[in-house]
């Protein structure tokens, strides 16, 4: 029973690809070899509505993507790609439907603040870390980044240290809510990697911080 | 006196590791670039010419090339913050990846054999949008930090 949709996915989904190209492509003076393998790229909106860029490019020549839902189509590696034209969106829901349906949840991002010269969370950062916990369980995850800063108040080697201090710190607490080690990275920045740039020698606690991120 | 205080610094740094190794065993994988998240039907990672089942929390690897069979849908997230999603029948070998924002490593290259893939980017787009890049059989995509999807028929 299952067996048989992909295929009648697969046709649907090949006739309104070609509707998709159709249009831009030009005469052809000879006929292009018809068993090459064929593409569509199409450029999509990011989650927060933002549209980037794709430039699509072979030996014949680039077409850049700049519209959400415009698509180029590939014949071969020695034919220009077509002029990006607007897919609808049923026409990307039934090519790349699929492919959309399986995207992960994208990854958290935490950031936990320490008291000056020291490897102890501030009270609000204390306050937070259950929440932290929680996104960590709820995520299943095997691939958590524990990162350690420092601001720029004493050397830099001494800011490496405690930022390692501080990274180890935080795995420890994870650890402590139940996640498996296994599941963490730790590693320290020191000073140099600030969030908010200041000069040597400058007390600054939005620096003085761990990094997490739940994959 | 230079090298003197060399040998103490190391050894210094030789037993913080030490103590990060005996804590928090297995940390330092530097060999993991993300890892499989969703997986529905069919669907393996071939790692050194073996066919492996990919589940949930899979951690992958660079070389490792991801297939779905006609069933099949795979989600992975991989270290940059990027979605990579295949659909049924799909093939797609990530030839390399580097992230290393603290010294400028920046890059992906994935190969895209065949099928439907679609892509979110992350770090890697926003920090170094030159350097990520999807190469299909007849094809180069550049991604200047967004969102998009790519089939490859055969």
């Amino acid at each position: 029973m299952r067996i048989v949709r992909p295929i009648a996915v697969a046709s649907l989904t090949s006739t309104l690809l070609l509707t998709a190209c159709a249009a831009p492509r030009p005469l052809a003076v000879a006929p292009p070899p018809p068993a090459e393998p064929r593409n569509t790229v199409v450029l999509l909106a990011d989650a927060d509505g933002k549209v980037g860029r794709v430039v699509v490019s072979n030996q014949a020549g680039s077409r850049t993507l700049e519209r959400a839902g415009d698509a180029t189509c590939i014949l071969d590696a020695g034919t220009m790609p077509t002029e990006p034209a607007a897919m609808t969106a049923a026409q990307i829901e039934a090519a790349f439907g699929a492919a959309l349906s399986a995207q992960p949840t994208p990854p958290r991002h935490f950031i936990l603040y320490f008291e000056q010269g020291s490897a102890e969370l501030t009270p609000a950062s204390r306050d937070e870390f259950s929440a932290i916990v929680a996104v960590v369980h709820d995520y299943a995850t095997v691939d958590t980044s524990v990162v350690g800063h420092t601001d720029t108040a004493g050397d830099a080697r001494t800011n490496l240290e405690l930022s390692l201090r501080r990274a180890l710190a935080v795995g420890a607490l994870l650890a402590a809510g139940g996640v498996e080690p296994g599941a963490l990275e730790i590693t320290s920045h020191g000073e140099a990697n600030p969030l908010v740039p200041t000069g040597d020698n400058v007390s600054e606690p939005r620096n003085r911080r761990v990094e997490v991120t739940v994959r | 006196m230079r090298r003197f205080r060399t040998t103490i610094l190391f050894s210094g740094i030789a037993l913080l590791a030490s103590f990060v190794l005996t804590t928090l065993p297995a940390l330092a994988d530097g060999e993991t670039i993300g890892s499989v998240k969703k997986v529905s039907g069919e669907v393996g990672v071939m790692r050194d010419g073996q066919r492996t089942p990919a589940h949930p929390g899979l951690k992958l690897h660079a070389g490792d090339i991801l297939e779905t069979g006609p069933d099949g849908l795979l989600g992975v997230v991989l270290r940059d913050d990027s979605l990579v999603s295949l659909g049924p029948s799909s093939q797609i070998a990530i030839e390399k990846f580097r992230f290393v924002p603290a010294e400028g490593h920046l890059g992906l290259t994935a190969r895209i054999l065949r099928g439907t893939m679609a892509y979110v980017s992350g770090l890697i787009g926003r920090l170094a949008p030159e350097s990520a890049t999807f190469v299909t059989p007849v094809a180069t995509i550049g991604v200047r930090g967004t969102h998009f999807a790519v089939r490859v028929s055969e």
